[in-house]
């Protein structure tokens, strides 16, 4: 940005009184009773019920239930999407073999494998982690298979010129030219990845945020549903950050 | 040193050079030049290796050329897709090295003097996007020289810079040629940049690529923008060799 | 070629079901599963609830597109709106759009509405930021010509700059569309209303493999149509490009 930081200071301000114009705007409506408080409370209600979670200590427990469920698949579906999609990429034969069938399965939704893996794998921790690592592979191992197949015609010149061996030009060479798409998958499945899990938490009942929220619903105690927005929209956030700055840091030569 | 015996290059139908013979000697500078198409970038791919010869040879030290080889060192025109974009300044240098298996505590110790011969000590941090195109193009130098090649093949490596830049540039690959005496065939389709920078200039002609004509060039060294460019011999050259470029 | 993993797979499937290494209840097998299928589609179950999907999804677009576009063109259109706007989007986008499912559930019960509310929201971002790039990108030079040629700011809007950025909108609204039908879906799963989610769970629960395993096969296709379609109705109204 070209502004000075004095501008940008100026904006944050100005962006930030808007927000929390929004914030007034909710209150006023909650007050206003257009939508039967029983389903619609207002922001006060909702922030306290969220600081009785924290301080009660009643949010830790499933929070910590939803993240590593959520890490755990995306963390398997990385490793499994790098090196298969890093093998494909060296033979081309692979390529036309089994590209295919990965982008044909790209926009099945991932929440649909839930009920075969119920039937299959019932009720269970292994369950969610196996069906939030099918949601997560696909972008990965598509970007692993392009960033790994794509290495500049010239940079391949170079690497034969400078005569090294074919690891040295698959560690020096090919790995880093492939990180930027591998980041660019790696970065969509774990929006991916919160996503399957919560609402894979929702439907089968396993004790996460997602079970807590859909609990709530049914006792009509909407403040505990808003609370759960809001919590998982700081989990949100907070994934996509930290894997943008990341990137941003890895990537730094771009 | 290197030599062409008879080379020629087709694809398919097409014969893009048709049996060129000339040979470069030791610590020879050595300019190519040819209207485009001529065929003049396919052979110095050709003597490097890197493009499929159809009959007659390359042969760089009583070799047959086979494949590329470190001491036929390339500098490619766009030298934005030749560099790791990832690596720094000082990494793409340590590239050559790394390929050569010299150790990591000596790398520092050459990439420095390098670095410094090519201007470039201050940026040794920055990555290639972050450097002008000409900062760029004495990196790759910079790179190619580190392999300690025999002979450099430098194909158009200036013609995407201004020309400023050119004339620098013209006057520090002349300078590193005579100080580290090394073997040099450049590629070039500006006719006064062959005359100026080579010892002999190889005029091609196109359609297809063969020798139309091969002039020694016997200019004082070290040569001088100005001067030079103004000596009645360079003129002469030139209007020699002016009608090779398709005139 | 693409096929071959396909088949392969089928055809190691059925033989492992058959000598019982994987259990008929959960994996069920191709010839079964098959023949669940084709029932489902002939006695017309299997359409209905296709339709009842793709309803929620169409519901959810539209109304995705017509506040993305209209908010997106705003916010490209006037910077300080959208930089006072920045922190708003900031905070609202990362929301999870399942994470509003049980809040829809109370607001519009087991309904059409309710899974084309979550996912509406889903679609609104994507659309929205696109617009804003799109408005934002149109050629200040484009804007110039329809103000000497006279035309009042309206009319620019509709003759210049919203041609102008309708190639990147378009994008933003072949993603969501998937991103509808993903979302839809995965609602229909956790809660069941109705549609392909709903028949799915509902056979998983009455532990009918063969049917479960046919209705994610047509879900497969059905994504991978949908995908197809809308990448190639992009490209031929997108041909001068």
């Amino acid at each position: 940005m070209a502004a000075l930081p004095m501008k940008r200071a100026g904006w944050f301000l100005i962006s930030l009184l808007c927000f929390a114009a929004m914030l007034v705007a909710w209150k006023l409506a909650a007050d206003a009773k257009l939508i039967n408080p029983l389903w619609f409370p207002g922001p006060d209600r909702s922030f306290s019920k969220l600081w009785e979670w924290i301080s009660s200590g009643s949010l830790w427990s499933p929070l910590a239930q939803t993240v590593w469920r959520m890490f755990a698949g995306w963390l398997l579906a990385c490793g499994v999407g790098i090196t298969l999609g890093a093998a494909i990429a060296s033979s081309a034969f692979a390529r036309r073999l089994l590209q295919p069938s990965a982008e044909f399965l790209r926009p099945l939704p991932a929440s649909a494998i839930l009920p075969p893996a119920i039937l299959v794998l019932g009720f269970s921790d292994a369950m969610i982690v196996f069906v939030v690592a099918f949601g997560c592979v696909w972008p990965v191992l598509l970007g692993a298979i392009h960033g790994f197949g794509n290495l500049d015609q010239r940079l391949g010149e170079v690497s034969r010129l400078l005569n090294l061996s074919s690891w040295q030009r698959a560690w020096k060479f090919q790995l880093p030219n492939a990180l930027p798409d591998v980041f660019a998958g790696m970065r969509v499945s774990i929006s991916i990845a919160l996503i399957v899990t919560v609402a894979s938490e929702m439907l089968s009942s396993q004790p996460g945020i997602g079970y807590l929220m859909l609990v709530a619903a049914r006792a009509f105690r909407s403040a505990d549903i808003f609370a759960g927005i809001i919590v998982l929209g700081v989990l949100g956030f907070l994934t996509n950050y930290v894997t943008q700055k990341l990137e941003d840091r890895l990537l730094r030569w771009r | 040193m290197l030599e062409a015996q008879s080379l020629s290059v087709a694809f398919g139908a097409q014969t893009i050079l048709r049996e060129v013979s000339f040979s470069v000697a030791e610590r020879e500078f050595v300019c190519l030049v040819g209207p485009s198409g001529c065929g003049k970038t396919t052979l110095l791919r050709a003597l490097a290796g890197l493009a499929p010869i159809s009959s007659g040879r390359a042969v760089f030290k009583e070799q047959e050329v086979r494949g590329p080889q470190t001491e036929l060192a390339v500098v490619f025109q766009d030298y934005g897709r030749a560099l790791l974009p990832w690596r720094t300044v000082a990494g793409n240098v340590a590239l050559a090295l790394e390929a050569r298996g010299i150790p990591r505590s000596e790398q520092s110790a050459r990439i420095a003097p390098l670095l410094e011969k090519m201007h470039l000590t201050q940026h040794a941090d920055k990555f290639p996007s972050q450097l002008s195109g000409g900062m760029q193009q004495r990196l790759q130098i910079a790179r190619c020289l580190a392999q300690e090649p025999q002979v450099l093949l430098m194909d158009e490596p200036f013609g995407s810079l201004d020309a400023i830049t050119r004339q620098e540039l013209q006057d520090e690959v002349a300078r590193l040629a005579k100080e580290e005496r090394r073997t040099v065939v450049f590629v070039t389709h500006d006719l006064e940049e062959a005359i100026y920078l080579g010892d002999r200039v190889i005029a091609l002609a196109a359609n297809p690529g063969r020798i139309a004509e091969i002039v020694d060039i016997e200019l004082a060294r070290p040569r001088n923008q100005l001067a030079t460019r103004e000596d009645p011999r360079f003129l002469q050259y030139r209007h020699r060799l002016y009608k090779h470029l398709g005139h | 070629m693409g096929a071959v993993l396909p088949v392969v797979v089928l055809a190691l499937w059925e033989m492992l079901s058959r000598a019982e290494v994987l259990s008929e209840d959960g994996f069920s097998r191709p010839s079964r599963f098959v023949v669940a299928g084709a029932k489902a589609l002939a006695d017309g179950t299997l359409l209905e609830q296709t339709a009842q999907t793709f309803a929620a999804a169409t519901e959810a677009l539209l109304i995705a597109a017509v506040a993305g576009i209209a908010i997106g063109a705003i916010l490209g259109l006037f910077k300080p709106l959208e930089r006072a706007a920045q922190l708003t989007i900031d905070a609202l986008r990362p929301i999870p759009s399942v994470a509003l499912i049980p809040l829809s559930l109370l607001l519009f019960g087991f309904s059409r509405n309710m899974s084309a509310a979550v996912a509406a929201f889903a679609c609104f971002w994507p659309i929205l930021l696109v617009t804003i790039s799109a408005v934002r990108g149109v050629d200040g030079r484009l804007i110039e010509v329809g103000r000497l040629l006279g035309f009042s700011f309206a009319r620019i809007i509709v003759k210049f700059a919203l041609p102008a950025a309708l190639p990147g909108i378009l994008v933003g609204i072949r993603v969501s569309a998937g991103i509808a039908i993903v979302v839809t879906v995965t609602t229909e799963i956790v809660t069941n209303p109705r549609g392909l989610g709903f028949a799915m769970t509902m056979a998983a629960q009455s532990l009918q493999a063969d049917l479960v395993w046919a209705t994610l096969m047509w879900v497969g296709v059905i994504g991978w149509l949908v995908n197809w379609s809308l990448e190639r109705l992009e490209r031929r109204w997108l041909r001068y490009r």
